[in-house]
């Protein structure tokens, strides 16, 4: 049985960075690439149901749609464990929103039939929230949202999942397998790789598979077919922030005053 | 660390073995062969000028690592000022932020930076010499590079003279704070400032003690909260303010480091929790407020109590048996704790007071052994922790799948060489920077972590034996 986990290599900010020229994004420059917090929850996850199962009854592959660079967080992947890493690109795909890239991996999870698929409820840079469902609505898979708790046997017919929902109320719920689940931060505790799983990953291959491989064409990605574009990025005007003057202790008093003012009293 | 060019996951030949030779020449070799961003910083000091060329191509070939050190907490000084050299507004900006950043190279970029927003960054970095922060008090006009300049811990008595010269009372806040603040500066301020401001003139060490006498007169409870905690004041004036109806400043005359033994017994009485329990965290209690204390109603009062080394055995005894697990903690972690008590507590349904056990330097091997086999996380830590664990049960230890354990275990300053030298494979990369600061571990142990996949590891790494040939 094999799990895949689609996962994204997501970019963080320093606290000062520039816009690129054409003000739709961040200057490369300026940003430092890692694997997204929520991939680690669903890799570690689909693993811990790996090693869970009798040896080489289960195989967890990881997929990322990206260029060259996410090569390192596919390595990462790898030495976390990982049996396979799957990279998708092409230079056609440069401003694919999160539906197109949903359509891609549910054409990577037609190729390689996983039984289930685990991914992060959101990636931290984009925020979206929309790849996983969207890859389970290309494939016509039942899903289950912001997993915070799973029971899940290989191969079994249903998998329970406790949904966190508002308030700190779980909702407890039953999918049909095979399904989509994204999967929550906290539900588990994400491994560190260690150091043989590092080196051993240097040596794996990433499988490069590309457009044709699945079957589409330039104009099934892109920012061509995008439902939705960047039209600008910027940093808005800074808002009612003032700062508190005057000795620890004055500023301590205005503080009080403040929270007073807020409660009415 | 996520940014920085990468090393080669296979061991680089250069690194296989310590050098025989260590010196700063050969440091560099490995740096140039490696082309490691991480080695070259680490280097950088140790290397000559001509050395220092041949590194700086590895340093500023891209903007985007010039970017990631001038940003990084431990980029070295020397790096950082090298990279003021670099035309880039960006990075100058980040090496303005950085704490590391060089009084030297500060100045220098003083004399050339113009905008007020960058002034700023200089004006409120703590290694700007105090000579540049009396410049921009004597130049700038800008209230936010003026209000930095006030607020830097090294502007000196003169910075502050000058900014009260040139605009008197604005920044007094700053300077009754100040702790390089002259006492005829505090007494110009105190004459002016507000009940704010004068309260902190009379927390001032170095406030006139006229001033503390004039502040006595005050009606303000924060002027009198903060009179009551200054050491220099008369025990007659600790005195009048113990009596004061204001729990603010008994609890402030709780706290005050001069408190006469018989003001420590009068407040032990005090019917305030507050008052009581600043009394009860002094290491000058008499035999009778620590039996008083042991008895006391609110909780935390008993816990300090249980804590204090002068705490008679028996009342600890009593402690121990206490319901409270906060209490029963505290007398675990009482260095005076009897070994009686300790192996009581070592068995107690509490994790947290076993994890006291287990940090208890007075623990001996035996009460190590049981709670070696306990299943809390804490416990486990402690005991690893202890230098009177046996290195059989560090060993044992050192293999546990929880962080916290195994760095317990690099902490133990008993820890053997065979017993660390088996994590300096573990998986958590700040245990390997851990290591190598660790002075019973060899340097040939250290060497291969040149070549670890983490870029923190590698530039401790290559600090460490940077350290090494420049003290040499």
């Amino acid at each position: 049985m094999k799990i895949m986990v689609p996962v994204k290599q997501v970019a963080a900010l320093d606290e000062d960075f520039e816009f690129r020229d054409d003000e739709l994004d961040v200057d490369e420059d300026f940003l430092l690439y890692d694997l997204n917090e929520w991939d680690d929850f669903s890799l570690e996850e689909a693993m811990l149901i790996k090693e869970k199962a009798p040896e080489g009854t289960v195989e967890v592959v990881v997929v990322s749609v990206g260029p060259d660079r996410v090569d390192e967080s596919l390595r990462k992947c790898l030495a976390k464990g990982a049996d396979r890493a799957i990279r998708v690109w092409d230079d056609a795909m440069e401003g694919s929103d999160s539906i197109t890239v949903g359509g891609i991996l549910a054409a990577v999870a037609k190729k390689e039939s996983p039984g289930m698929i685990f991914a992060g409820v959101q990636s931290s840079d984009a925020a979206n929230g929309s790849t996983g469902i969207a890859v389970a609505a290309a494939l016509g898979w039942p899903h289950a949202a912001v997993v915070a708790g799973l029971e899940y046997a290989p191969d079994a017919n249903t998998a329970v999942a406790r949904r966190e929902l508002e308030g700190g109320t779980l909702q407890e719920v039953e999918v049909a397998c095979p399904a989509v689940l994204t999967i929550q931060l906290g539900i588990n505790k994400p491994r560190y790789a260690s150091l043989r799983g590092i080196k051993q990953a240097a040596a794996k291959p990433i499988e490069e598979v590309s457009l044709g491989d699945l079957g589409l064409t330039p104009a099934d990605v892109g920012a061509g077919v995008a439902l939705s574009r960047v039209r600008r990025m910027y940093v808005p005007p800074k808002g009612r922030a003032a700062m508190i003057e005057g000795t620890p202790a004055e500023q301590a008093a205005r503080i009080i005053e403040i929270i007073k003012e807020f409660k009415g009293e | 660390m996520k940014s920085g060019k990468k090393l080669s996951l296979s061991l680089n030949p250069s690194l296989k073995r310590l050098p025989h030779d260590m010196t700063a020449q050969a440091l560099v070799s490995v740096a140039l062969r490696s082309g490691d961003l991480y080695h070259a910083t680490a280097v950088y000091e140790v290397a000559d000028s001509v050395a220092r060329v041949a590194l700086d191509t590895i340093l500023f070939e891209g903007r985007r690592d010039a970017l990631t050190l001038a940003r990084w907490e431990h980029t070295p000084a020397v790096v950082l000022q090298a990279l003021v050299r670099l035309s880039d507004a960006s990075v100058r900006q980040r090496v303005q932020r950085n704490l590391r950043t060089s009084g030297q190279t500060l100045a220098e970029l003083y004399r050339t930076e113009n905008s007020d927003a960058l002034m700023t960054l200089i004006a409120q970095h703590r290694n700007t010499p105090a000579i540049v922060l009396e410049s921009m008090a004597h130049e700038s006009d800008s209230d936010e590079v003026l209000k930095a300049v006030a607020g830097n811990p090294s502007a000196s008595a003169t910075v502050l003279r000058i900014l009260r010269a040139r605009f008197p009372e604005r920044f007094d806040a700053a300077i009754a704070t100040h702790a390089a603040a002259s006492p005829d500066l505090l007494e110009a301020v105190y004459e002016t400032g507000n009940d704010y401001v004068r309260a902190a003139v009379v927390a001032h060490p170095a406030c006139r003690r006229h001033l503390l006498t004039q502040a006595a007169l005050s009606g303000n409870p924060l002027v009198l909260r903060q009179l009551a905690g200054n050491p220099r004041i008369t025990a007659k004036l600790l005195a009048r303010l113990a009596r004061s109806r204001t729990l603010a400043v008994r609890r402030a005359v709780a706290g005050n480091a001069v408190l006469t033994p018989e003001l420590v017994i009068a407040l032990a009485g005090d019917e305030s929790v507050g008052v009581r329990r600043e009394i009860a965290l002094r290491g000058d209690l008499p035999l009778s407020v620590l039996e008083k204390f042991a008895r006391d109603d609110d909780h935390w009062v008993r816990q300090r109590a249980a804590r204090n080394p002068a705490t008679p055995v028996a009342l600890l005894r009593e402690l121990a048996g206490e319901e409270n697990a906060e209490v029963r903690r505290a007398v675990a972690r009482n260095p005076a704790c009897p070994a009686e008590l300790l192996e009581q507590l070592a068995h107690d349904d509490n994790g947290w007071v076993r994890a006291a056990v287990a940090y208890q330097p007075k623990a001996g091997a035996k009460l190590m052994k049981i709670l070696a086999t306990d299943h809390a996380v804490d416990v486990l830590s402690g005991v690893a922790a202890n230098p009177r664990a046996p290195q059989a049960l560090l060993r044992q230890l050192a293999q546990s799948g929880e962080a916290d354990v195994r760095r317990g275990v690099i902490l133990n300053p008993r820890a053997s060489d065979t017993v660390l030298k088996s994590l300096l494979k573990d998986p958590y990369y700040l245990h390997r920077v851990l290591l190598v600061g660790n002075r019973t571990l060899k340097d040939e142990d250290k060497w291969p972590l040149l070549n670890d996949p983490d870029a923190s590891v590698r530039f401790t790494a290559m600090r460490w034996f940077a350290g090494k040939v420049k003290a040499g």
